[in-house]
């Protein structure tokens, strides 16, 4: 004999899941969206063109830009004026196979460099200083990394984007701990699936975005899983609703202690506090089946840079008050 | 005199070039819009022996590889690249280069 569950108990059942799933899963923005201001660039390979923009960093009053297919940073003020290039397309030292995400830190920008296994560090001006990994699967080693973060003490944290996996490393480039399995693809708790990109905030947690989960996971400085999100339960479930990712490919944390996710599918860049909670998102539609929101970078006055991988440009959006 | 020479030049160049036939594939692979993803197919192929150049067309989710003089990829060969990269491979053409 089986027992039925009585209709008054579950319609109340289904109504409060209901309720809690569309405050939870399909949250109102809170704030407007922000607003382009300005916007540069074009296909090509000349100075101030871009073949592929895939990457974005900020110091000062300039932007720093990956330009993959050209194999080069590019470096900007803060209206587009073309200042300079760091690297060459190459293998050797100092030179870039695809530039991916940026981090620029103590005056040193760090390149992941997809292509060539290995993360380069270059001062300000274009010097390049050293370069740090090689490929494999190996501690201190890397596949395809997508992007570097690096904190106060100089550690590196790296998205090992084929190894499915993030490192610690020290800034010699020693390996201290990972996250995630070598190798193994995961949606449970902790496992990654094409990692692309890290960010730190200022208590010293790692912000992951999960690139191939559509999903972000924090973890607290002693290692264990704070939080995570991105869709319901943030397994892998992808969509277009606020809050959830269609491949996430970049991430930022503002000077305001926000987190900012460039969603590349759903071609926008979202904003939220930093325990997840939805606040905004803005972008662009794209001109054909190549997306536009690649990576996304904050600047300490509080505008945001986007690399607008479409349409080969750099974008700069401005909060609306 | 100069003519005669031109002319022979021309000629040894044009024999050279028309032995040196290739193979160029056209690949359709399903799910290419993602940058993460062309970089890493490009590079699995580029680092295959015999191909000589990549080009990943984005828009169309073509990836068209060209192949050396005498060079042969097996579909079976370019699906196990494609696969390893972690995408689907959903038809393949080739063309003899002239």
């Amino acid at each position: 004999m089986t027992r039925r569950m009585k209709p008054f108990v579950i319609f109340p059942l289904l109504l409060s899941f209901s309720l809690l799933a569309s405050c939870a899963w399909f949250p109102e923005a809170k704030e407007p969206p922000y607003a382009l201001v300005k916007s540069w660039g074009e296909k090509g390979s000349g100075p101030g063109q871009f073949d592929e923009p895939t990457g974005i960093a900020v110091a000062g009053e300039e932007v720093f830009v990956s330009d993959a297919r050209n194999g080069r940073i590019l470096v900007f003020d803060f209206d587009g004026n073309y200042r300079r290039q760091i690297g060459q397309p190459g293998e050797g030292p100092g030179q870039l196979g695809r530039p991916m995400n940026l981090e620029i830190s103590a005056d040193r920008l760090y390149v992941a460099d997809f292509w060539n296994d290995r993360i380069l560090i270059y001062d300000l001006s274009g010097a390049f200083q050293r370069g740090i990994g090689e490929r494999g699967a190996g501690p201190g080693q890397f596949k395809e990394p997508g992007g570097v973060a690096v904190a106060g003490n100089g550690d590196l944290f790296v998205a090992d984007f084929n190894n499915h996996r993030v490192q610690q490393l020290s800034s010699e480039g020693e390996f201290i701990r990972q996250w995630g399995v070598t190798g193994e693809t995961g949606f449970l708790a902790g496992k990654f699936n094409y990692p692309t990109d890290v960010a730190l905030d200022a208590e010293g947690n790692l912000y992951v975005a999960d690139g191939y989960n559509d999903r972000i996971q924090v973890f607290g400085p002693d290692g264990a899983l704070l939080r995570k999100w991105g869709g319901p339960f943030a397994l892998n479930l992808n969509g277009s609703f606020n809050g959830w990712f269609a491949t996430v490919t970049s991430i930022d944390i503002g000077p305001g202690g926000n987190v900012f996710v460039a969603d590349f599918y759903n071609d926008r860049i979202q904003k939220f506090t930093l325990q997840g909670r939805f606040l905004t998102a803005f972008g662009v539609e794209p001109t054909g089946p190549v997306h536009t929101a690649m990576a996304v970078a904050v600047a300490d006055d509080g505008h945001v840079f986007v690399a607008d991988f479409d349409r080969n440009r750099v974008e700069k959006w401005a909060p609306v008050r | 005199m100069k003519h005669p020479l031109l002319i022979i030049t021309a000629a040894l160049l044009w024999s050279t070039m028309a032995t040196a036939q290739g193979v160029r594939y056209e690949l359709r692979v399903d799910g290419l819009a993602c940058p993460f993803c062309a970089y890493g197919i490009e590079k699995k192929f580029k680092k295959t022996k015999g191909v000589e150049a990549v080009d990943i067309d984005l828009e169309r989710g073509l990836v068209v590889v060209s192949a050396g003089e005498g060079v042969q990829l097996t579909r079976e060969q370019v699906e196990r690249i494609v696969k390893d990269a972690g995408f689907t491979l959903r038809s393949m053409t080739e063309k003899t280069l002239p």
